[in-house]
């Protein structure tokens, strides 16, 4: 990885200029309108892809006379800013990022203008819809109408250190009893000081309630009764079965790994697990790949030239259902600009600008970027994640207007496990209770 | 129907009267000054009004729905539901003990550190570098909470943090001091006692320069030991400031959330949930509005119980 990293500076710049070549394929100034002195104003998460964001926007600028202007938040507080901003029907941001998650939350509260009929009025070649990773694409949807372009897929995959697994002569675990001899061995070996086996999600909240959804498919369970891969009615049935053997067994799992992640890995959560990662502490986490650019930075990654990929692993006898994740952009229900809106939209979205994006470091989220040389070329972990969407289930975590909530109080019980508070059982049999009634009152469930 | 209004400023004469039919009412003198206090008051009446009062009426009304934010038009009225709701929330009476702890412990070391560092500076105040010290000490409570727990989630970071380096060096094991369930509360309290100390110093300082020296004199005279000296004469003496320092400090640690928002979410588990995250989660971040302002109901209930509490018995020190 080491060369093709070195090789990807080179490469990637090239690419980005022979994409902004590209761009002529298009004839941006027939399909785009002029938007003399307008503002845009877009509101994102202060993910790693911000930056690219703002690095590619300038053209939009340029073909539109139109500003943008692109403000990120943290998770919780993008989501808090978006609902409240939408209860008081704020029209300040014209295009919204939300977690792919959030989708059925801010549609049933009116937060977002479903952009399908504007897609069937705009040039397919611009569009391209068939051109997204189905895996990611659906979580775009609810109620069956396309509501958001899925513009930022993230998929999980499982991240180790080659260096120590060559040193250590151990093969790269693809099943949980693997993940967790390996882990085992690099925290109590005498020849790996200072690193520890692999660091987890365990934080409260949020960071292990996203974690439960993330692993419980490839542990060959569901979440709820009619919630599987390649479900067609996902929601049909949401009886919950936090409790159920496969999940009970797959938190006990989660807590067999404490003693071989860092000190305080109880309270890890996305930065403190690839901070770990990249300070060289641990031989492995399982990680969004929005981040896998990060760890190949030399300035902030102490292992840029000494990891690898893997597919994210599976219990004996399953099969790997790698997580997926990401944000889709929508158009504000409340904006008074929706067709410079829609004009960034379609634009930034395109297969072409989309390659670019993904150039200067953006998450690929199209099976032509995905199968691109330039972009392989870039960011050689791609055709491992390019397998693992192809393997990703979309409706993988909830994406109901209950959904916040129900991953908060899985988080909390799923924490206690890990923390000791009570047993997997206990835990889960709490986690199950609390969300059956919360579905119930919700009305999700019946009584 | 007759409306007259006649103003005499000069001689402070003022004459306001309105007739409706047969009835007119002269206004005094004492009337205006009324008046005028009213005008005077009106802003901060109105204020009051609108940030306080509604909002407040505001809660009570939604506390008695099953209404999130995101859909105000579909609320179902549900009586006292959510009270008896959280009355049996698990969660919830956790985080009440929870603050109930940490309220407590806080104010205990509070109280110990702050009179032995109020005695220290009593002794150095005659001294430059008393008083340099005693500027220096109350920084702490100068920082805003939230830059308190970052700062603390950086010392105390389980792995890159300088607070196990340090203790790695004497031979202790790591801690992990927000990871640990039996630890985490106990750092939120030992952080929230570091700002807040100097607090409570600088008031138990007011009330010990004010001691009259012929007391300690005659202490001194009787031949009583220095923990006669503060069980006997200085104890007495402030406590009417240390009380006053306990009302506020409930009513501050009662409303508790940067510290604990930026170091452990309340977690692990529930270890450190209090009622103001607890609330905080409910209204913003599952937007149950009805469910959270029962929950800040209740809150605001136990605040005016506690500190009604503490002023009555307050009043009856100054009475005895």
């Amino acid at each position: 990885m080491k060369k093709l990293i070195e090789k990807s500076g080179m490469i990637s710049a090239l690419a980005l200029g022979l994409a902004a070549a590209d761009a002529g394929a298009t004839d941006w100034n027939k399909e785009l309108k002029k938007h003399d002195g307008v503002k845009l104003r877009i509101q994102t998460i202060q993910d790693p892809f911000i930056d690219s964001l703002k690095k590619i926007s300038p053209d939009f600028e340029k073909l539109t006379n139109s500003s943008v202007e692109i403000e990120g938040f943290g998770y919780d507080p993008l989501h808090e800013k978006q609902i409240l901003n939408c209860s008081q029907r704020d029209d300040q941001y014209d295009v919204l990022f939300i977690d792919g998650i959030w989708t059925g939350e801010f549609v049933e509260a009116g937060c977002i203008d479903p952009i399908e009929k504007r897609v069937g009025r705009t040039n397919p070649e611009v569009t391209e819809m068939d051109d997204y990773i189905e895996s990611f694409t659906g979580q775009a949807y609810w109620n069956g109408t396309l509501q958001c372009l899925p513009v930022a897929g993230y998929w999980h995959m499982l991240h180790y250190r080659k260096d120590l697994f060559e040193k250590a002569n151990i093969k790269v675990p693809e099943t949980f009893a693997e993940l967790k001899a390996a882990a085992k061995f690099f925290s109590e070996s005498p020849d790996f000081p200072g690193v520890d086996g692999m660091a987890m999600n365990f934080q409260r909240g949020s960071a292990a309630g996203q974690q439960f959804f993330e692993w419980i498919y490839s542990a060959g369970g569901k979440p709820w009764e009619s919630n599987y891969p390649g479900s067609n009615a996902p929601y049909k049935d949401q009886t919950p079965l936090f409790n159920s053997p496969k999940a009970v067994e797959m938190v006990q799992f989660f807590k067999d790994m404490v003693p071989y992640g860092p000190p305080g890995v109880e309270q890890f959560a996305w930065d403190e697990r690839a901070n770990a990662f990249t300070q060289g502490k641990v031989a492995m986490i399982n990680n969004w790949s929005v981040r896998t650019p990060l760890f190949t930075d030399p300035k902030i990654s102490k292992v840029w030239d000494k990891f690898d990929v893997a597919m994210f692993p599976h219990a004996e006898g399953e099969k790997s259902v790698p997580p997926v994740g990401g944000w889709v952009m929508c158009l504000n229900a409340h904006s008074k600009q929706k067709k410079a809106a829609w004009d960034f939209m379609k634009w930034f979205a395109s297969p072409e600008i989309h390659k670019s994006f993904v150039l200067a470091g953006g998450p690929p989220s199209r099976h032509s970027a995905m199968q691109d040389r330039d972009i392989i070329a870039a960011q050689p972990w791609v055709p491992t994640l390019y397998e693992s969407s192809k393997k990703a289930w979309a409706e993988s975590r909830p994406r109901h207007a209950m959904t916040f909530e129900m991953i908060d109080a899985l988080g909390l019980q799923v924490n206690r496990a890990i923390v000791g508070d009570a047993t997997p059982q206990e835990a889960m049999d709490r986690a199950n209770e609390n969300i059956t009634k919360m579905l119930t009152r919700a009305g999700y469930i019946d009584k | 129907m007759v409306f007259d209004v006649k103003i005499y400023l000069g001689d402070t004469m003022a004459q306001i009267s309105y007739s409706l039919g047969k009835l007119v009412l002269p206004l005094s003198k004492i009337d205006l000054d009324k008046r005028a206090g009213f005008l005077f008051i009106f802003p901060a009446v109105l204020y009051l009004i609108f940030l306080s009062v509604f909002p407040f009426l505001y809660s009570v009304y939604l506390s008695l729905y099953d209404v999130k934010l995101t859909r105000l038009d579909k609320k179902y009225f549900v009586g006292l539901e959510n009270y008896l709701n959280l009355l049996n929330d698990p969660l919830f009476l956790k985080s009440i003990l929870n603050t109930a702890i940490l309220t407590v412990s806080s104010m205990a070391i509070e109280i110990v550190l702050g009179f032995v560092c109020a005695k220290i500076f009593l002794s150095l105040r005659e001294q430059r570098v008393g008083q340099v010290l005693r500027s220096m000490s109350i920084l702490p409570m100068m920082i805003t909470p939230i830059c308190v727990g970052l700062i603390f989630s950086y010392i105390l970071n389980p792995t890159l943090g300088i607070a196990n380096y340090l203790l790695s060096n004497v031979g202790v094991e790591p801690l992990s001091w927000f990871g640990d369930p039996s630890v985490a509360l106990l750092s939120v309290i030992l952080i929230n006692a570091w700002q807040w100390t100097p607090f409570m110093m600088l008031l138990m300082l007011a009330g010990l320069v004010s001691i009259p020296d012929s007391l300690y004199e005659a202490a001194e005279l009787e031949g009583a030991k220095w923990y006669h000296v503060a069980r006997w004469v200085e104890l007495p003496a402030i406590k009417d400031v240390i009380l006053i320092g306990i009302i506020l400090r409930v009513i501050d640690n009662l409303k508790l959330f940067d510290l604990v928002y930026v170091t452990t979410r309340g977690g692990p588990g529930d270890a450190t949930e209090l009622v103001t995250f607890f609330a905080y989660r409910q209204d913003f971040r599952f937007f149950q509005v009805g469910y959270g302002s029962a929950a800040a109901v209740l809150i605001l209930l136990i605040s005016i119980i506690i500190t009604t509490i503490a002023v009555r018995y307050l009043r009856r020190m100054q009475n005895d």
